[in-house]
């Protein structure tokens, strides 16, 4: 599966540098880490990185294509799927529904087919309901699935999204704050999850406040403070770096 | 029996038209395209196929195709300069295009007859052509819930935004949405016109546009019982309300109101929420129940 990389990446709103100069890369196979104090520009990043952001200056690029300049609808095609930090189901859904919209980019039936209820789409809607369901069962939400998305505690929101992520089917994929409001059971139960899809092949992006949680599952770690990549390199050797305790704890003490 | 089916035919044909025009409006809320452009396809059906009908001697059933055609084309047409808008801008929008086309009708005079319309029409349309219509539209309304087009539509209803990140065509499918309101706009308008004797530019204004608006918002905006439950509300409540007949727009104005308060996804749509959450609330027990039963 191919790589993502950021080169040199800055997003500018007015006078506010959210991003400046920003250059990371998420290979395949591996978990990468994101973490920063609040107000960082991680947010920001993965809007730039979908599209839903325009780049003030640098590239993003997917294996040797330049998606830089794509907007979200195209960037999802291309292989790279998300979640939100402020969770965003449809709430009028259930869980399963909200899964089965996942795998839009998938479906082959033709509209026409839709609209006279073909046999190609019925065969194809059973197929995909038997695939969201395995996925349901893989992040334990099989009980859940007839249930309205929007009725659930956030931690099962949360996992709704994941798995409508997932569902897409990705080479890359940008987690904006999941295991947020968990506790460590939880938030454990779904770094397996984690781990299982990077041996798949997969390129995760983990945006966490969670330390210990980042340094469990990442091989590497970039630091974002004030939209500047402040350090990159091992969880551990990350964490004892200078710039990076100013800036955690330097907003605590100025 | 026949003479009881006699007395209530108009009432039962009209709300088959209702509701022909009340899907054609449904399609495009499902969307999350809030167009009223309903009464201007409408409009261009019931014209297309009284002219060729009654100047050109054309069959009703070929004229009522022409109708959908013609609805149809002036759906997709009208989704082109209409992509980049959204809400309220996309309402303001589609109701000038609908004064556009009225207002067009009462000036190309030599085409449509000005003022006093197209008033020697054969009704050559029955119950069963209206019973048959309304069957086929409400089979591909359930198809397109059945299928993905239905769950792009409500996708992009619900958040546009998130719809696009899983890659729905926001352009595609609000084109396609206007599509199917024009198509079925135009089917009802043609099949009206071959139903009424006779029709003129006001029957397809502001008024028209709220009567079918309004079903929606009774109804519902994303079951296919919706509109039926609205058209028939719609249909029922002067006749229930015979006595207030004086009173008939305050009747009316009274139910909306009431509607909007306590089911404001419509009456059919809210009835079937309502069910489906209390059923999930038993089903959320269950399983909290049974996740402290094992230790
Ligand atoms: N659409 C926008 N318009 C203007 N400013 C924005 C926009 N999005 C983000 N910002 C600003 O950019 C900066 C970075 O925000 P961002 O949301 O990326 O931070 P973050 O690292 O995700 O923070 P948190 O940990 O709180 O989620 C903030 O100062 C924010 O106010
Ligand atoms: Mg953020």
């Amino acid at each position: 599966m191919p790589s993502l990389r950021l080169e040199n990446v800055s997003k500018r709103f007015g006078g506010l540098t959210a991003v400046g100069d920003v250059s990371l890369t998420v290979p395949e196979g591996t978990i990468t880490g994101l973490i920063g104090p609040n107000g960082a520009g991680k947010s920001t990043v993965v809007n730039l990185i979908t599209g839903m952001l325009k780049l003030t200056e640098g590239r993003i690029v997917l294996g040797d294509e330049d998606i830089g300049e794509i907007g979200p609808e195209e960037v999802v095609r291309k292989g790279i799927a998300r979640t939100f930090q402020n969770i965003r189901l449809l709430p009028e859904a259930t869980v399963l529904e909200n899964v089965l919209i996942g795998f839009h980019r998938h479906e082959t039936a033709s509209i026409l087919a839709g609209l006279l209820n073909l046999p190609s789409v019925w065969r194809e809607g059973k197929a995909l309901r038997k695939q969201a369901e395995a996925l349901l069962e893989r992040f334990r939400m099989s009980d859940y699935a007839d249930l309205p998305a929007g009725g659930l505690a956030y931690g099962h929101q949360r996992r709704v999204e994941m798995m409508r992520a997932v569902a897409s089917g990705p080479d890359v994929l940008l987690l904006d704050e999941p295991v947020a409001g968990m506790n460590d059971v939880e938030a454990d139960e779904l770094g397996v999850i984690f781990k299982d899809l990077a041996a798949s092949g997969m390129g995760l992006l983990l945006i966490e406040h969670n330390v210990r949680f980042v340094t469990k599952l990442c091989p590497v770690v970039h630091v974002l403070n004030t939209g500047r990549m402040i350090a990159s390199g091992p969880a551990e050797e990350v964490m004892r770096d200078p710039a990076v305790i100013t800036a955690y704890l330097g907003k605590g003490q100025a | 029996m026949m003479s009881y089916y006699q007395a209530y035919q108009p009432i039962i044909d009209f709300f088959l038209l209702n509701l022909g025009f009340a899907y054609s409006q449904q399609v495009a809320l499902r969307a999350g395209v809030f167009s009223v452009a309903t009464a201007g396809f409408g409009a261009l059906g019931a014209y297309a196929s009284a002219i060729l009908v009654t100047r050109m001697g054309i069959s009703p059933a070929l004229a009522i195709a022409t109708a959908t055609l013609v609805g149809t084309a002036v759906g997709f047409l009208l989704s082109v300069p209409l992509a980049r808008l959204r809400g309220v801008f996309q309402a303001i929008a589609t109701l000038a295009f609908v004064e556009v086309i009225v207002s067009f009708l009462y000036y190309a005079e030599g085409i449509t007859g000005g003022a006093i319309g197209i008033n020697n029409i054969p009704r050559m349309v029955s119950t069963p052509a209206l019973l048959a219509a309304v069957a086929a539209v409400m089979y591909v309304t359930w198809a397109i819930g059945r299928s993905g087009v239905g769950r792009a539509f409500d996708a992009l209803r619900q958040d546009e935004t998130v719809a696009a990140c899983l890659g729905v065509s926001i352009r595609n499918y609000h084109a396609l949405a206007f599509v199917l309101s024009g198509a079925i706009g135009g089917l009802f308008g043609g099949l009206q016109s071959l139903y009424v004797f006779s029709i003129e530019p006001g029957q397809f204004g502001f008024g028209f546009m709220v009567a079918i608006l309004t079903a929606i918002v009774l109804g519902g905006r994303g079951t296919l019982i919706g509109p039926v439950a609205g058209c028939a509300i719609l249909a029922l409540l002067p006749e229930i309300a015979r006595p207030l007949a004086e009173n008939r727009p305050l009747v009316n104005g009274v139910i909306l109101i009431a509607v909007i308060i306590y089911l404001p996804q419509g009456v059919g749509d809210g009835l079937l929420l309502q069910w489906r959450n209390r059923r999930s609330a038993r089903r959320a027990r269950a399983i909290e129940e049974a996740s402290r039963a094992v230790p």
